[in-house]
């Protein structure tokens, strides 16, 4: 049996959306991509600086926010 | 990318191309990543060495310091990485050029960042294997003759459980 068919339809269904947006993800410009990395990098910094991982986001000269308001 | 140019055009460095999480960004959707890896045929001394050292003292010439395994490039931490076998020295010779903003540049091609994967065999390397495997337009042929030149069709099937034909 397929493991999915354990599982309600409507959570399959978001399980589903999750993956088709995961594929849309995918299919951005890659210097919209970097974009977002740095803005994972951004978030990500101060929990793992918190655990003693010596990180540095990536200087790039606009933040994703910054690139949608433009 | 463009330092990276100048270093080519200079002689430092022979061809280049990106690797490792960034490259796979470039087929797949981004993840969480603090490192460009950037693989690179290096000039061989007069002894027949290779070595980053002249690549490494053209950088701080240029001002860019190293920090543990790597050089700050503008803000961008960057490793290096020898072409250290003869699938990296393949995956060197048949990156795909792109361009990123008005510079260019080269990645590796998908099926390469697999083969590379398999080889290298971490845990982090599956992960890279599944999420190229189900968002980047892979060719299989292209990708089971790689895996073939370099021995590595049997740690595939095993990974992914797909036998490629």
């Amino acid at each position: 049996m397929d493991r999915m068919d354990s599982i309600p339809p409507e959570v399959r269904r978001l399980f589903e959306a999750s993956e088709a947006r995961r594929q849309e993800l995918a299919a951005l410009p890659w210097e919209q991509k970097i974009r977002i990395v740095v803005g994972l990098q951004r978030m990500a910094a101060p929990i793992l600086r918190a655990r003693g991982l010596d990180v540095m986001p990536w200087e790039l000269d606009e933040t994703p926010e910054e690139a949608a308001r433009t | 990318m463009r330092v990276l140019n100048e270093l080519q055009a200079e002689g430092v460095i022979g061809a280049y191309a990106i690797g490792g999480a960034m490259a796979a960004i470039f087929y797949a959707e981004a993840v969480l990543t603090y490192d460009l890896d950037v693989f690179v045929a290096l000039p061989q001394t007069s002894g027949g060495l290779l070595t980053l050292a002249p690549l490494y003292a053209a950088l701080s010439s240029r001002g860019y310091e190293e920090r543990g395994e790597c050089v700050i490039i503008q803000g961008t931490p960057v490793q290096f990485l020898p072409s250290y076998n003869a699938l990296i020295e393949e995956a060197l010779a048949s990156a795909n050029e792109v361009m990123l903003g008005s510079t260019p540049t080269r990645v590796m091609r998908c099926e390469h960042l697999l083969a590379i994967a398999v080889q290298t065999g971490r845990a982090k390397d599956r992960d890279r294997v599944r999420m190229l495997s189900q968002q980047s337009a892979v060719n299989y042929e292209f990708l089971a003759a790689v895996l073939d030149r370099h021995d590595l069709r049997k740690r595939w099937t095993e990974w992914t459980q797909s036998p490629l034909r």
